[in-house]
């Protein structure tokens, strides 16, 4: 029995990747046997919350898209950096100019973004031209006190046709460009696995994170006391398990190898 | 303050130094010709990626500078030796102009990838293809690494944010050939046959040309023109030897208290 497994009260499922991988036409595919693993931790009374770093939608569509690929799925199980930067920008009387996908942008309809006074940069994928990247870096050089937000810091994540650049690329981009640090909104950063854990209502070291990105999944969530275990799908690569800085908790080949794993070591809810 | 010392060789930034795009800086060309009056080798180093040595020649020959092909040392050259020395065949993200400085390299199934200023390239779509290159082993060669420059418009991202990105995003470093590299700005300086304690490096990007120069263990004169802004003297360490309002105050200073 996998160490990594005992006493789990609650599962944190990274979503791309893990659950399915994103692009093409259909707007990605469901990885075998996840649709049946999500269900299963469902039947086991397992707790559960999706923490994804997804920005090229609004969370609410982007849980549409996956109960179309028949994920069991709702969205206020998900926790996603476009409604955490929203309650953020209100809170701290923040107006954006938005450096993000065209999806997304529903997202921040209730915002002022008049006269901005800071940028928030989402995966933005084509919108990443050269114009609009410009255009960024001109809203934060022209601010006295320059604020970037970003909505994760991924480095590249893998579509149906293959790699593709992500935020954290684009964040580290501005970041050189104007000599600052980005506030990031999602993973890795413990605010965002933190408020996921609390709404489970479990301690950290009672709850085991799934994901394929070694940084923001598996580093992010053990710095919050959270086990983590990483998948052999999605943008997962062969030398992710001799990373320098992280080790995992536990690998897998996908999320239903991990179920398996869970289901045998005898966890359950009440 | 630093001991007197006799200067033998100048270094000058082109762009934002002694032009803005297609017009002098108000009296460089005058200023130029005061310099050369003195006992000094003149070299002019660029990072000005868009345009061949030849086309920026052409320019500075219309603005009325008196400049020859031989005292211009560009990061183009820079990053042709280096392709050479390490026989890669690069994917070009260089401006059209900047090709004919690479006649006779091969760049097909490319083995490397190198990034001048192509703003015509930083699109997402080609990002990508870079991305996987060098994922998949490619060397980054980065012409340099300028924050952003200033166009008539306004500021402009330069190279660097994107060579950033790339960087970041494979998790490598670039090798950059062009300023702020100590390199860079002793092979600039080899063929005038001083040392860099004899030699002042005038530009107008405080870590680029000053920072970096300075580092070779030359005299940086900061130039209050081009992409300069307010607060800029302050970002390196050391501070520059002088900061001054434009070329032509540059000139003065060297002839007044350098030689």
């Amino acid at each position: 029995m996998a160490s990594w497994a005992r006493g789990v009260r609650a599962v944190l499922l990274d979503v791309s990747g893990v659950l399915y991988d994103s692009g093409g036409p259909e707007g990605g595919a469901a990885i075998p046997g996840s649709v049946e693993a999500v269900n299963r931790i469902r039947q086991s009374g397992l707790k559960l919350r999706f923490c994804t770093n997804e920005s090229q939608a609004t969370r609410s569509q982007f849980v549409h898209k996956l109960q179309r690929f028949d994920f069991s799925i709702s969205e206020e199980e998900v926790t996603a950096p476009g409604p955490a930067a929203k309650k953020m920008m209100q809170e701290r009387g923040l107006r954006p100019h938005l450096l993000v996908h065209d999806d997304l942008l529903p997202e921040f309809d209730s915002i002022d973004k008049s006269e901005p006074n800071c940028v928030v940069i989402g995966d933005a994928a084509e919108n990443f031209s050269y114009q609009n990247v410009n255009k960024a870096f001109n809203v934060l050089i022209g601010l006295e006190k320059p604020v970037l937000i970003s909505l994760g810091k991924g480095r590249y994540y893998k579509e149906t046709d293959g790699l593709k650049i992500d935020v954290g690329a684009y964040m580290k981009a501005l970041e050189y460009a104007c000599d600052i640090t980005a506030e990031v909104v999602g993973k890795p950063s413990q605010n965002f696995f933190m408020s996921a854990v609390n709404e489970m209502g479990v301690k950290p070291d009672e709850a085991v994170m799934i994901g394929d990105d070694v940084v923001n999944d598996i580093g992010g969530a053990q710095r919050c006391g959270i086990r983590a275990v990483l998948v052999r799908t999605g943008k997962y690569r062969p030398s992710d398990e001799n990373h320098p800085q992280v080790k995992a908790d536990g690998y897998v080949d996908n999320l239903a190898q991990a179920v398996d794993i869970l289901l045998a070591s005898g966890v359950a809810g009440h | 303050m630093a001991a007197r010392r006799a200067i033998k060789a100048v270094l000058v930034d082109l762009s934002g130094t002694l032009h803005i795009e297609d017009s002098a800086i108000p009296g460089a060309q005058e200023a130029l010709k005061r310099l050369r009056s003195a006992p000094l080798a003149i070299r002019f180093v660029t990072n000005t990626t868009k345009e061949s040595k030849k086309t920026l020649l052409e320019r500075l020959k219309k603005l009325q500078f008196e400049i020859s092909e031989d005292e211009i040392f560009t990061s183009l050259t820079a990053a042709r030796n280096l392709v050479e020395q390490k026989s890669v065949r690069p994917m070009l993200l260089v401006h059209d102009s900047a090709l004919p400085d690479f006649e006779g390299i091969a760049s097909d199934s490319p083995n490397a990838v190198l990034i001048g200023l192509a703003p015509e390239h930083f699109n997402y779509q080609t990002m990508n293809k870079a991305f996987r290159l060098v994922l998949d082993g490619a060397p980054i060669i980065a012409i340099h690494k300028a924050r952003y420059y200033n166009r008539k418009d306004g500021l402009a991202l330069g190279p660097g944010p994107f060579v950033t990105a790339l960087e970041y995003a494979t998790d490598t470093k670039a090798t950059v050939v062009g300023k702020p590299e100590k390199t860079f700005f002793l092979e600039a300086l080899r063929s005038t046959g001083y040392s860099p304690e004899e030699a002042v490096m005038i530009g107008d990007d405080s870590r680029d040309d000053i920072g970096g120069a300075q580092k070779t263990g030359m005299l940086g004169i900061l130039v209050r023109t081009g992409k300069y802004r307010e607060g800029d003297e302050q970002k390196i360490e050391p501070a520059p030897h002088l900061t001054c309002a434009s070329f032509p105050e540059a000139v003065d200073h060297i002839l007044k208290d350098l030689l």
